[in-house]
């Protein structure tokens, strides 16, 4: 008869793992992060040929399921750039995990960032231009405080998707928290799983309430001109 | 001090500045009226190149420029002598009221900040909105917003100062103390261009008034020219138009 381990047994077998799972999680989304922001200025600066590559990428990481877009990383990308001589053909699931859920969160984010760009107001651009601010400057003094508020939210569930979405690289064969889980579940024929799973449901619980806690000590600090347009005030 | 030569601006199919021509002196007050939609928000946004002329000339102080091959350079060096007050205010919602005065003053003419802080502190009393330093704008009305407004635009120390219908989003009410700054502003001897619909007003502080029409320049003078023996018909016919309207309002209340 084999023994099943104990609660405080599964916790830490998992979270010897975990450090896998938030390596992942953290390596794309800030990768993630820097494609956004990329891709978005390409589409806001409408820049011809990359902004239809980029409405291609956004699109097909929306539509197509995010297990599907890691095998399609995993198996396909290895032969495609030997094409072009690039030998990847040692490509580690984790790798491709983190090149995957990057194109992924970088994908939806340019809806984000693109939506929130376009919520400031036309007149911003304008009063700064008129000023002789450069480009950059704009961009950093002006714009870029005010995109960030209106981002926040959207950002902030974009990474509840990213951390989901990291529970499924175990396909690719990466042993993270859920590829440990169902070592554990089968070592013991299933007679724990139930229990194996929750610690796991609750770990991921964890992980989601730190990052809605980072993105709403965020919002809190740029909450205070948000108060809407400052059009209002204007009457008429 | 500005002199504009032949400005031509299409949006799309449709002309709206048919070639114009301009002559501003240092101190003038220049008023722009007439109908809607006949080019004089353009005009200003030209002179800023916030709008692309595709023809045209302009001097401005010792800048010289033809709009056909305008570089960057030229651009900002433009922008940074002139400054602009909009009909929708355009505060930099992110900033305080002090910091949207400074804010120019650091980045583009990179003042120190003390110094920035010191004009930005005596321009604020002088609108008369000291006590509102550390608010956001959204907080303000429309007649301070505006009024934070015109501070930011003297903080930079203009040639020329551009207001654009400065109290046409203004509750009725608040237009009074907008009109009194503008007005004082124009006793310091800058030089300002300022389109309006305030007729009374533009009689008043303007020692030239442009009467446009359709992307031209019907007739321009002194106010007295234009507004009591114009002998254009154009002219008289906007302007006994806009009276009967406002006469329409006044009795309707
Ligand atoms: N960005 C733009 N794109 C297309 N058409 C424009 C644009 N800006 C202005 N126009 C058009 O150009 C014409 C002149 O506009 P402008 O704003 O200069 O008029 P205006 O004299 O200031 O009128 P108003 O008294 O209503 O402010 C209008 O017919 C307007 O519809
Ligand atoms: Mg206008």
């Amino acid at each position: 008869m084999v023994e099943a381990p104990s609660t405080i047994d599964i916790i830490s077998l998992l979270l010897q793992v975990a450090h896998i799972t938030l390596y992942i999680l953290i390596i794309s989304a800030v990768l993630g992060l820097l494609l956004g922001s990329f891709l978005t200025m390409i589409i806001v600066k409408n820049i011809p040929i990359l902004k239809q590559l980029t409405t291609v990428l956004s699109s097909f990481t929306r539509s197509v399921p995010i297990i599907i877009q890691l095998f399609i990383v995993y198996y396909a990308i290895p032969p495609l750039l030997s094409n072009f001589g690039i030998n990847v053909s040692n490509l580690s699931a984790v790798a491709a995990s983190i090149v995957a859920l990057t194109l992924y969160h970088g994908g939806y984010l340019t809806e984000v960032l693109r939506a929130a760009y376009k919520a400031v107001d036309k007149g911003q651009h304008e009063a700064a231009d008129s000023f002789g601010y450069t480009p950059i400057q704009k961009f950093f003094r002006i714009i870029l405080p005010q995109v960030v508020p209106v981002g926040l939210p959207g950002w902030g569930n974009a990474l509840i998707h990213l951390i989901h979405d990291t529970s499924l690289v175990f396909a690719l064969g990466v042993a993270d928290i859920m590829g440990r889980a169902e070592l554990i579940a089968a070592a013991s024929y299933g007679m724990n799983q139930v229990q194996v799973f929750i610690i796991v449901a609750v770990i991921y619980i964890v992980v989601t309430f730190l990052s809605d806690g980072l993105v709403r000590l965020l919002e809190k600090r740029t909450k205070k001109y948000k108060l809407d347009s400052g059009l209002n005030a204007g009457g008429a | 001090m500005l002199n504009i030569q032949n400005l031509k601006l299409s949006f799309g199919e449709k002309e709206v500045l048919k070639g114009v021509d301009l002559n501003v002196n240092k101190g003038d007050v220049v008023t722009f009226i007439g109908p809607s939609g006949t080019g004089k928000t353009t005009i200003l946004k030209c002179i800023n190149y916030l709008v692309e002329p595709h023809e045209g000339q302009m001097q401005i102080g010792d800048i010289n420029i033809d709009f056909k091959n305008i570089n960057k350079k030229e651009t900002l060096k433009l922008r940074r002598n002139t400054a602009m007050v909009f009909q929708q205010f355009n505060l930099f919602k992110n900033k305080t009221v002090l910091e949207n005065v400074m804010d120019a003053q650091i980045a583009v003419q990179k003042k120190s900040k003390k110094e920035a802080y010191d004009k930005s502190i005596d321009l604020l009393g002088k609108v008369g909105l000291l006590d509102k330093e550390k608010d956001y704008p959204s907080k303000l009305s429309g007649g301070q917003q505006q009024r934070v407004s015109i501070a930011r635009a003297l903080a930079v120390e203009p040639d020329i100062i551009l207001f654009d219908e400065p109290t046409s989003s203004l509750d009725p009410e608040l237009v009074d103390e907008v009109l009194k700054v503008i007005e004082r502003v124009a006793k310091t001897g800058v030089t300002i261009l300022l389109v309006t619909h305030e007729m009374d007003f533009a009689r008043k502080i303007s020692n030239k008034v442009v009467f446009m029409e359709k992307g031209k320049v019907v007739e321009e003078g002194p106010p007295q020219q234009i507004f009591e023996n114009s002998q254009n018909e154009r002219t008289k016919k906007f302007l006994r138009k806009f009276y009967a309207k406002t006469n329409e309002m006044v009795e309707a209340k």
